[in-house]
C-alpha cells in the first residue's frame, strides 16, 4: 500500500464513485472492542476490525461466528489416515493394480503389512495434510489471495500495521447510513473517520503476469521430462562421488600389508608377518565354528567319508555330476544319516520355520510346491530353449529319486548344492537348513505335484497355504 | 465490551476453611482399611512382595502426578504465565505432598536397605551371577541398596525445597503483595527447571525401570513424565471442579482456565501416546532380544497371555478414547463434562503404571522363564481385593495430606502482580 501508484488518485476513488464503508480509526485496543460491541448491539451485521496485533475477545465484539475450520481440518486428517495406511497397503502388501503395480517384496521373512511400521508414515502424513488443511483452508475461508483492497488507498489506514486501531462499518448492511453511522462512530469515540470508495481502477491480470504463469507452468513440466528423459539410460563416465572419504577409506583390507611403522626406506610392519589381519591363533577355534558332529554339520554318519579325495561332499561340485544333478557312482559317497541328528527337535514349529526358510530361499526355482516350477527356473529353462543360457532344469521334489534320497543327502545338497544349484551354507544357518529339510520331507509327504492340486489341497487346508 | 475486572479476590470463600478438620481424619481412615485390607488379602498371595508391588503401582502414580504438579509451577513462573495465576495454588499445594510423600515411600525403601529384595531384584547381588564380569560391576555399581538410598533422600530433599520454596513465597505474597517475589521465583524457575528434570530422569530409573534390571529405555523418563504431566492437567481440573461444587473459589476459576487446562491435558494425552510409541516402535523394530522381552511379555506373547488386554486397554483408554474425547472446544469448557473426563483419565493413569510395574511381578512370582510356563499357575496379578483397596486407601492418604497443607491457607494466590491478566483472561 506505500507503493505510489498512477492510479492512487482521487479522479477514480473520489466521491463520484459509489461508497462503500465507513473507515473509524481507534488509539488503542480497549476503545476498538467497546466501539466493537456497541456496533453489534446497535445491529450492524457486515463489519470488520482491524488491528496491528490480535485482540483478544474481539472475535465475540464484532459477533463473527467460530470458524468451521477445525472440522474441516478433522476431516482432512481423518482422510490423510485412511490414504496414508491404504498407500501403505497399496505399495507394499499387493502385486498387482490396474496402474501401478505394488512392491510385493518378502524380505528377511518381515510381514508385508504391519501396523506398528506403518505409524510414522502415517502420522507424518495426517501432520502435513492437517497443517495444508489449516493453511489454505484459511486462505480460503478469509477469501484470499485477494491481490487489492480498496482500503489500502486511504492514506490513514496505512498506520494499521502499526499502532491504529480500524472499525470498518459496510455500505452493505441493513443498518447503514451514510450520516447516521458516521454520526455513530462519532459517539463511540472514533478518532478520524474516512470514506472508503469503490476501486473503479482497472482489474484485469496484466498481461505480463498472465505470460508469466503460462511460462511458469510449462516449467513445471521440465522436472518430470528430465526424470523421463534420465530413466533407462546409458553412463559413460564414472559415477559422482559425493563422498570421496567413504568411497576411498583410509582403512587397511585382509590380505594386504598392514601399517608401516618404520620409514620408506626401511620399512617395519605392525606385525612381524606384515599382513593388516593376523590369523586365529593356532589351536583355537572361533566362537560358533565348531562344527565337530558330523551328522548335525555335514549330513553323514561319522567315519564314513570316503578318503578319496581328502575332501567332504562338496568337491563334487567340480565333477562327478551326471545330467540330473545326481552325484555318479563314480565318486564314492559316505553313509547318508537318514534320520535327524539328536540336535533337532522336529515339531510343528520347526516345521513353520522350515516352511518360512524355504519361501524364502528355496521357492524361487523349486516353487512353492516343490515341483521345480520357480519362476527364475520357467524363465530359464525358456532361454535354455532358445539357446541363449545353459540350464539344468531345477528338480521336483516329488520325483522319486529326490524322494528315495536319505535325509543326510538332501540336507547336503541344501548346503553344497548340486548341478547348476548353489550351496546354501554359508546362507543358511545349519538349524535353518535342517529346518528346511524338514519341510521338504514334509512337501514329499504330501505327493503334491501340480499348481491344480496344490489349489485344491489349500481349499481343503487353509493353513498349509501362504 | 465485558467490564474489565480488577484484580481482586470476590468470591466468598476462597480456603477449605475448617473442612479440613473432618477431610485429613476421613482421609487417613480411608487409607488405614484400605492399605490394611490389601495387606491382610496379599498375605495368602506372597505376603510383602505382592502388597509392596500393589502399593508402588498407586505410589508412583500419585508421585507422578505430584511431579506434574511440580512441574506445571516451575513452568508457570519460567514462562511468566499470567492466565493460570488462580490456578496455581491448587497445583503448588500438590507439590507440596512430595514432602510428605517421602515417608510414604518408606514401606518400599526400608527393605531395599534391609536387603530384602522383595521389590527390586538387583538388591540381591547374586542377581547377575553367570553374566559378564564388565557388565555386572556396571550394573551393580549403580544399583546397589545404600546409593538408591542416598539417591532417593537426594530426590526428595530437592523437590521438597522446591515446592516449599514456591509455596512459601507465594504464601508470603498473600500477605505482604510484594510484587518482586513473583521476579525471584521467575529467576530461580530457571535452574530449578533443570535440577528437577535430571532427578525426574533418574527417579524414574531407580523406582519403576530397575524393577527390571536388564532392561532399559532411554525414553522411559520421557514417558514417565508424559504420564505425570497429563494427570496432574486432570488432577487440577478435578480438584478446581470439586471445590467449586463445594461453593469455593467460585468467582475466580473461569471457564478460560478449565478450557486452558484442558487444552494441556488434550496435548499431554497426545505427547504420551506419542513417546510410548516412539519407545514401543524402536524396540520393536530393531528387535534385540535385551529389549524386546520386556514388551514382549507385556504384549501377551508370555505366561500370562493377559497382558494384551492391558496393553490394549491403555492404547484406547489412555490414548484414542481421551484425545477424541477432549479433541473439540465444547467440552473442554463443560465443567461437568471435565468432571468425569478427568476421573477417567486419572484412572487410566493408574493403568498405566499398573501395566508398567505388575508384569515384573508376575515375572518373579511366576515361572522364572520368561516365555514359558503355564498361564493357569501365573495369572494376571490384578485383585479387586488387593489392588482396588490398595489404591484408594492411597488416594485416601493423599487426600488427608493435600487437605492438611491446604488447611485453612487461600486456595488462590491473594495479590499475585498478574491476578488481574489471570481474571480477566479469555481464550481468543
Amino acid at each position: 500500500m506505500a507503493h505510489s501508484h498512477k492510479h492512487d488518485t482521487p479522479v477514480e476513488t473520489g466521491p463520484s464513485s459509489k461508497l462503500i464503508s465507513l473507515v473509524a480509526q481507534f488509539d488503542d485496543p480497549h476503545s476498538l472492542v467497546a466501539a466493537c460491541d456497541r456496533a453489534r448491539e446497535a445491529g450492524y451485521k457486515k463489519m470488520d476490525a482491524y488491528s496491528p496485533f490480535p485482540v483478544h475477545g474481539i472475535d465475540d465484539a464484532i459477533g463473527i461466528r467460530r470458524t468451521r475450520l477445525p472440522f474441516f481440518v478433522l476431516a482432512v486428517g481423518l482422510g490423510a489416515c485412511a490414504f496414508a495406511l491404504l498407500l501403505q497397503y497399496y505399495v507394499n502388501a499387493t502385486d498387482e493394480s490396474p496402474i501401478f503395480p505394488g512392491y510385493k517384496f518378502f524380505i528377511s521373512g518381515k510381514p508385508l503389512f504391519s501396523l506398528p511400521a506403518n505409524i510414522p508414515v502415517t502420522f507424518e502424513i495426517i501432520v502435513l495434510s492437517s497443517a495444508f488443511a489449516t493453511f489454505f483452508g484459511m486462505w480460503y475461508l478469509n477469501g484470499l489471495p485477494r491481490f487489492a483492497n480498496p482500503l489500502h488507498r486511504l492514506p490513514m489506514f496505512r498506520r494499521v500495521t502499526n499502532d491504529k486501531f480500524f472499525l470498518v462499518l459496510e455500505a452493505e448492511d441493513e443498518k447503514f447510513s451514510e450520516s447516521r453511522s458516521r454520526q455513530q462512530l462519532e459517539e463511540w469515540g472514533a478518532k478520524a473517520i474516512e470514506e472508503c470508495h469503490e476501486d473503479l481502477t482497472d482489474q484485469k491480470i496484466p498481461n505480463g503476469f498472465r505470460l508469466a504463469g503460462i511460462v511458469f507452468l510449462f516449467a513445471l513440466l521440465l522436472p518430470p521430462a528430465l526424470i523421463y528423459r534420465v530413466s533407462g539410460m546409458t553412463y559413460r563416465q564414472p559415477r559422482l562421488h559425493v563422498v570421496p572419504d567413504m568411497d576411498w577409506q583410509d582403512r587397511y583390507n585382509t590380505q594386504t600389508r598392514g601399517p608401516n611403522i618404520g620409514t620408506p626406506e626401511s620399512p617395519r610392519y605392525l606385525f612381524a608377518d606384515g599382513r593388516a589381519m593376523q590369523r586365529p591363533v593356532s589351536g583355537t577355534i572361533a566362537r560358533g565354528d565348531l562344527t565337530e558332529s558330523d551328522e548335525y554339520f555335514r549330513g553323514y554318519k561319522t567315519g564314513t567319508l570316503p578318503v578319496s579325495e581328502g575332501a567332504g561332499p562338496s568337491a563334487q561340485d567340480q565333477d562327478g555330476q551326471d545330467q540330473d544333478g545326481m552325484a555318479t557312482g563314480t565318486t564314492p559317497e559316505p553313509e547318508w544319516v537318514d534320520g535327524f541328528p539328536e540336535e533337532v527337535v522336529v515339531n510343528t514349529d520347526f516345521l513353520k520355520r522350515g516352511k518360512q526358510r524355504f519361501e524364502i530361499y528355496c521357492v524361487a526355482c523349486h516353487g512353492y510346491d516343490g515341483n521345480g516350477e520357480g519362476l527364475v527356473n520357467q524363465r530359464a529353462v525358456a532361454l535354455a530353449a532358445a539357446g541363449e543360457a545353459a540350464w539344468t532344469a531345477a528338480k521336483s521334489l516329488h520325483d522319486p529319486a529326490v524322494k528315495a534320497q536319505p535325509i543326510g543327502r538332501i540336507f547336503d545338497t541344501i548346503s553344497n548344492g548340486r548341478a547348476t544349484m548353489g550351496p546354501y551354507k554359508d546362507q543358511i544357518p545349519v538349524k535353518d537348513r535342517w529346518a528346511i529339510t524338514a519341510y521338504v520331507r514334509a512337501l514329499q509327504a504330501t505327493g503334491i505335484r501340480t499348481p491344480q492340486e496344490l489349489a485344491e489341497a489349500n481349499s481343503a487346508t487353509p493353513e498349509a497355504g501362504q | 465490551m465485558h467490564a474489565r475486572r480488577p484484580g481482586k479476590i470476590t468470591s466468598p470463600i476462597v480456603s477449605l476453611s475448617t473442612s479440613y478438620v473432618k477431610l485429613v481424619p476421613l482421609g487417613l481412615v480411608i487409607g488405614a482399611i484400605g492399605l490394611g485390607l490389601a495387606y491382610f488379602m496379599s498375605l495368602p498371595q506372597g505376603g510383602l512382595k505382592r502388597f509392596s508391588y500393589s502399593y508402588l503401582v498407586t505410589y508412583c502414580s500419585l508421585l507422578s502426578m505430584s511431579l506434574g504438579c511440580l512441574f506445571f509451577v516451575t513452568v508457570q513462573h519460567l514462562t511468566r504465565a499470567g492466565w493460570s495465576v488462580t490456578v496455581r495454588r491448587i497445583a503448588e499445594i500438590f507439590a507440596m505432598c512430595l514432602i510428605p510423600m517421602f515417608v510414604l515411600f518408606l514401606p518400599i525403601l526400608l527393605p531395599v536397605l534391609m536387603q530384602r529384595d522383595d521389590v527390586y531384584q538387583w538388591v540381591n547381588a547374586g542377581w547377575l551371577a553367570g553374566d559378564r564380569e564388565m557388565f555386572r560391576e556396571i550394573k551393580n555399581a549403580y544399583l546397589n541398596p545404600s546409593w538408591f538410598g542416598i539417591r532417593i533422600v537426594a530426590y526428595f530433599v530437592i523437590w521438597g525445597m522446591m515446592a516449599y520454596s514456591f509455596f512459601g513465597k507465594s504464601l508470603k505474597q498473600d500477605k505482604t503483595a510484594d510484587p518482586t517475589l513473583s521476579r525471584t521465583m521467575q529467576k530461580s524457575a530457571t535452574w530449578k527447571m533443570i535440577i528437577f528434570a535430571a532427578t525426574l530422569v533418574f527417579a524414574s530409573f531407580d523406582m519403576e525401570m530397575s524393577l527390571s534390571p536388564r532392561w532399559f529405555s532411554t525414553m522411559f523418563p520421557v514417558y514417565f513424565f508424559a504420564g505425570g504431566v497429563m494427570s496432574a492437567m486432570a488432577a487440577i481440573i478435578l480438584t478446581a471442579a470439586l471445590l467449586q461444587r463445594s461453593g469455593r473459589v467460585t468467582d475466580e476459576i473461569t471457564v478460560e482456565h478449565y478450557h486452558d487446562l484442558a487444552k494441556l491435558t488434550f496435548g499431554f494425552i497426545f505427547f504420551w501416546g506419542y513417546i510410548a510409541f516412539s519407545q514401543f516402535m524402536l524396540i520393536w523394530y530393531a528387535n534385540l532380544p535385551e529389549e524386546t522381552f520386556w514388551y514382549r511379555f507385556r504384549m501377551g506373547d508370555s505366561a500370562s497371555p493377559g497382558w494384551i488386554f492391558w496393553s490394549l486397554l491403555l492404547l484406547f483408554g489412555h490414548l484414542l478414547i481421551p484425545f477424541l474425547a477432549m479433541m473439540a472446544r465444547t467440552v473442554r469448557r463443560n465443567k461437568t463434562y471435565l468432571l468425569f473426563a478427568t476421573i477417567f483419565i486419572l484412572c487410566m493413569h493408574w493403568v498405566d503404571h499398573f501395566w508398567i510395574i505388575m508384569p515384573q511381578l508376575n515375572i518373579e512370582m511366576g515361572a522364572t522363564d520368561v516365555l514359558g510356563g503355564d498361564p493357569a499357575n501365573n495369572p494376571l496379578p490384578f485383585s479387586w481385593l488387593i489392588d482396588v483397596p490398595c489404591a484408594i486407601g492411597m488416594v485416601g492418604i493423599y487426600v488427608a495430606l493435600f487437605s492438611g497443607i491446604a488447611a485453612d491457607r487461600p486456595l488462590v494466590p491473594l495479590h499475585d502482580p498478574r491476578l488481574e491478566e489471570s481474571l480477566n483472561y479469555r481464550n481468543a
